[in-house]
């Protein structure tokens, strides 16, 4: 058991300067020809992060537009472009693949203590079709554009006059295999590349958590990938299959794109779960609270996923028995959604808490998550939800679900790795700062949603009336709040990339190999297979006062291990 | 499922006494049909559930992290549980037991949500890009639903084009219209309005549609049963008590206010052909083009497809798709069983006499004086 604890902190960020994965080669073509997962995750990211600007910049316009009744800003054609583009590119370009291919691609591996996926080739590919996806996306928009909303719903989608429909159809499909392929990889590597001594539960449970995501991103995007053919095919050829007007059915194709786009909510909610676990883990440097009930909820919530679409079509003209089924298997996800809830909670109690900024993100998402979750119940519950179906109501959930939890996540976890990443740190009063701002504007912005669609607003509304008007404004003001919140996030980052201080090996105290390679990682990430204990055992970290940095004592590990044993 | 005693007792008894009407709240608007209540008790019971496991998790959040923080280098404490089965147990169970308990009351709520009495009053809603038309039992049609107060009304919904859905907020319904088939839905509202439009309830389109989605917002006004029945029989007639010579002028504006949204009169462009010059177009050689590239002079005259203009029109306005005008697409809905001949023969006297007409649809002829208009828009 030689492992990289002999050498000194010192020696390590030493060899750090000089070799690792972002100096290890140079030049264009070293990055878009890398295998290298580390290399992969950051493009990954960069891209994510772009179109996350693009995907708020339409965020702002709409909120904007909707500031007063009638015309504010643009008229109504525009008005249902910028929430349809909104809406496509939050889900496909950036939230779908955020955690997974972005932070798992880089994460993955080195959690495994691995050198890289089980398929690093299969992996670049990946990302060049993430990058075509997108450029057909953006296609669309000279094409003409699209009004069809995210969900493409047919037949207005397949009778709309707008352009862009089909490039943007072909731009999810391709998509749609970039997130398969990253799934594979990751089922694969995580069966076969796990080292000697680390059992299925003793992996970090964001480890269970890119695992259950990768399942459903193998067995449901496909049929996604089915269905969007089935629209181009009908939209070019006019072969009726969605469209009633030549024999089609329309809520055949709800059925469809919700067997997809049920488990796709879970493909963007389970990952930033696993990203929890761990941030309040290690910044509360203690044992996570039931770790196998978390790890079984992660893949309850997998299974789950694949048997609840129903519930998006409880209007549709689906039968009052099958509502009744899927709204009694709707409330199955509760009980593990409770489950984690709890066990966070549980986590904080008799810990060392750090309140850096990674813990006000997981802390945020612990608040957010309530609330998102809990109004699922509403939604849920089949009279209500003839009352909230399809109004603002939907709206607030679904963002405190996918964005005060899933983003809000993935940026808590972005905070989390970002010394691991660039080997910098940043200035933490000011990613604090930025975390405060967001959670507050977020707050603003979705919390008088709620009061909106119970007082009877329908959703993706262009003008309304004047009695919404006041919760319509605090909303706008809330999502301008927001972006001052990402903008000093970036700026923070930005920061830290120009001159932030060198980042040591393990800044918050963390167990799992991640955070005993040097940071950045050297190209191989361990020269030699580590040693791999229990990733939350966290009586083992001392904090060197002299490196500024927490040191995982293996030596104390053995003394526990022995105790234990005495005992 | 001793959690779910509360429940049942809450419900029985909140719902011993049914008001007719649920005044507004900070989260619930108006409820004004006997379905109300007890969807809203739902939601309220729903709503404090909410509430008190929010407080729990945020009370123990704020203070766990109060009294654990600790700055950075303390002495890690590791005297903490790492696991306690009968506490994990306990909140997968209880949640359980509690949603079991929501999801039985709200399926009851819902089958008593969805099953209209035998004896209801029947509707029929068609729904089309971008708007409603309501018809009665005696031909009579109306643009905002107006029905009788004290009686369950039957909403059959149609939809000429695209998804749609119809949500009446102060009367907690809601049902997606889908093309191709026929869904419904019913409510009783004991509180009459009027037919004041700015009294009426709410009605908006709930699915998105496109352009006009947000303009399919209608109202609801509640008559007295023999209020509502002087209010039939008058709207069925209304095109009938018209005389001949001022048809077009009179029932012509109030029926292109459904065109109007694709056909202008002044010439800008629309989703379909500007009426600005149609019926010169219509009767001279030449003429607008179609698609397949034959002309207006084609299709118009003796022994062709349409022996006179007023014929195409008709055509045109009951199979849209037959013959498009280039550049437009296939997007007109058809009206059949909407405009009978007198409808239709007011949009062509209509056509015929765009100069006394202004760009809204206004006709700005004075003569013969203005009679009064039917009630409804």
């Amino acid at each position: 058991m030689t492992t990289i604890d002999t050498p000194r902190p010192e020696v390590l960020d030493a060899t750090a300067s000089e070799d690792n994965y972002l100096t290890h080669t140079r030049g264009f073509l070293s990055w878009a020809l890398t295998l290298d997962h580390k290399r992969i995750g950051v493009m990954y990211m960069v891209s994510v992060l772009a179109s996350f600007f693009v995907g708020g910049v339409f965020a702002l316009l709409l909120r904007t537009e909707l500031l007063t009744p009638g015309r504010t800003i643009c008229s109504a054609e525009t008005y249902n472009q910028f929430f349809t583009l909104h809406g496509a590119i939050m889900v496909f370009l950036v939230i779908i693949p955020s955690i997974p291919a972005a932070l798992g691609n880089f994460v993955l591996p080195i959690m495994l203590g691995a050198k890289d996926v089980a398929f690093p080739r299969l992996n670049l590919f990946s990302y060049f079709l993430w990058v075509a996806g997108a450029a057909f996306t953006l296609y669309s928009l000279v094409a003409g554009g699209f009004d069809t909303g995210w969900t493409f719903y047919t037949p207005y989608s397949t009778t709309t006059t707008t352009g862009g429909v089909i490039p943007v159809l072909v731009g999810v499909f391709v998509l749609g295999f970039s997130s398969i392929f990253t799934g594979l990889n990751f089922i694969v590597t995580v069966h076969k590349l796990r080292p000697p001594g680390m059992t299925w539960f003793k992996m970090p449970l964001f480890l269970w958590a890119l695992y259950s995501t990768a399942i459903m991103q193998v067995l449901a995007t496909p049929v996604l990938a089915i269905t969007l053919c089935l629209l181009i095919v009908e939209r070019t050829m006019n072969i009726g299959i969605f469209n009633p007007a030549m024999g089609g059915d329309p809520v055949l194709y709800q059925h469809f794109f919700w067997f997809y786009s049920h488990p796709a909510v879970y493909i963007m909610i389970v990952p930033a779960m696993g990203i929890i676990s761990e941030l309040i883990a290690v910044h509360s440097h203690r044992q996570i609270f039931g770790y196998r009930y978390i790890a079984y909820s992660s893949v309850a919530i997998a299974m789950f996923s694949f048997i609840v679409w129903g519930h998006h079509m409880f209007l549709s003209g689906q039968s009052g028995l099958m509502n009744t089924i899927f709204s009694l298997i709707s409330f199955s996800v509760a009980v593990p959604s409770a489950v984690k809830t709890f066990n966070w909670t549980m986590t904080l109690y008799k810990g060392t808490i750090s309140l850096t900024a990674p813990m006000l993100y997981a802390l945020s998402f612990l608040f957010l998550f309530t609330i998102g979750g809990l109004t699922g119940i509403h939604c849920a519950t089949l009279n209500t939800d003839v009352h909230l179906h399809d109004t603002y109501f939907v709206v607030a959930h679904f963002h405190y679900v996918m964005m005060g939890s899933a983003l809000i996540g993935m940026i808590g976890g972005l905070h989390h790795w970002w010394p691991k990443m660039t080997g910098k740190m940043y200035n933490e009063k000011m990613a604090c700062t930025a975390c405060i701002i967001v959670f507050v504007g977020f707050n603003l912005t979705f919390f008088t949603q709620f009061m909106l669609g119970s007082q009877g607003m329908p959703r993706r509304y262009y003008d309304y009336q004047p009695e919404f008007q006041i919760y319509h404004v605090i909303s706008t003001i809330g999502a301008y709040t927001m972006a001052i919140g990402f903008f000093t996030t970036a700026v923070c980052f930005i920061q830290s990339l120009m001159s932030g201080p060198k980042a040591p090996s393990n800044p918050w105290g963390g167990v799992s190999l991640e955070w005993q390679c040097a940071s950045p990682p050297p190209h191989d990430n361990f020269s030699t297979v580590p040693h791999v204990g229990n990733c939350y055992d966290f009586s083992v970290v001392r904090w060197d006062e002299k490196t500024k940095n927490y040191i995982v004592d293996h030596k104390l590990e053995l003394a526990h291990a022995e105790q234990g044993s005495h005992r | 499922m001793l959690c779910t005693v509360p429940l049942i007792i809450a419900q029985s008894a909140l719902s011993a006494a049914t008001p007719a009407v649920t005044p507004a709240d900070f989260w619930l608007p108006i409820g004004a049909s006997v379905q109300a209540h007890n969807v809203d008790l739902m939601f309220n019971i729903i709503n404090y559930i909410c509430y008190f496991f929010f407080v729990v998790v945020v009370a123990m959040m704020a203070v766990f992290v109060v009294k654990y923080h600790a700055k950075r280098g303390t002495h890690i404490r590791t005297d903490g549980i790492t696991h306690h089965t009968i506490l994990e147990l306990s909140w997968s169970v209880i949640p359980l037991l509690i949603c079991i308990g929501i999801f039985f009351f709200g399926f009851r709520g819902y089958i008593d949500l969805i099953t209209p009495p035998k004896n209801c009053f029947d509707v029929n809603v068609t729904a089309f890009k971008w708007g409603w038309q309501f018809k009665y039992p005696n031909g009579a049609q109306s643009d905002n639903l107006v029905v009788p107060s004290d009686q369950p009304i039957r909403l059959v919904l149609r939809s000429n084009d695209v998804l749609h859905a119809c949500f009446i907020p102060a009367f907690r319904v809601k049902k997606d219209i889908v093309p191709g088939r026929v869904t419904s839905l019913w409510f009783e509202c004991r509180i009459p309005t009027g037919l004041e439009e700015k009294d009426g309830y709410h009605l908006f389109c709930a699915e998105y549609c496109g352009m006009g989605h947000s303009d399919m917002n209608r109202r609801v006004l509640v008559l007295p049963q023999a209020e509502f029945d002087a209010w039939l029989v008058k709207q069925a007639a209304w095109l009938d008590e018209i005389p001949d010579e001022e048809l077009y002028f009179k029932a012509g504006p109030k029926i292109y206010a459904r065109c109007s949204q694709c056909h202008s009169i002044d010439g800008t462009d629309g989703l379909g052909p500007t009426w600005k010059g149609i019926w010169t177009r219509l009767t001279t050689p030449g003429g607008a083009r179609f698609s397949d590239g034959r002309s207006y002079a084609d299709l118009i005259g003796a022994g062709k497809e349409f022996a006179t203009p007023e014929e195409y029109i008709r055509d045109s306005i009951y199979t849209p798709g037959k013959h498009l005008v280039a550049p437009f697409g296939n997007v007109m809905p058809t009206f059949k069983g909407q405009l009978n001949d007198r409808g239709i023969e007011s949009i062509t006297g209509m056509m015929q006499h765009l100069d006394e007409f202004n760009a809204k649809g206004v006709w700005t002829k004075t003569l013969p004086p203005a009679t009064t208009a039917p009630e409804t828009k």
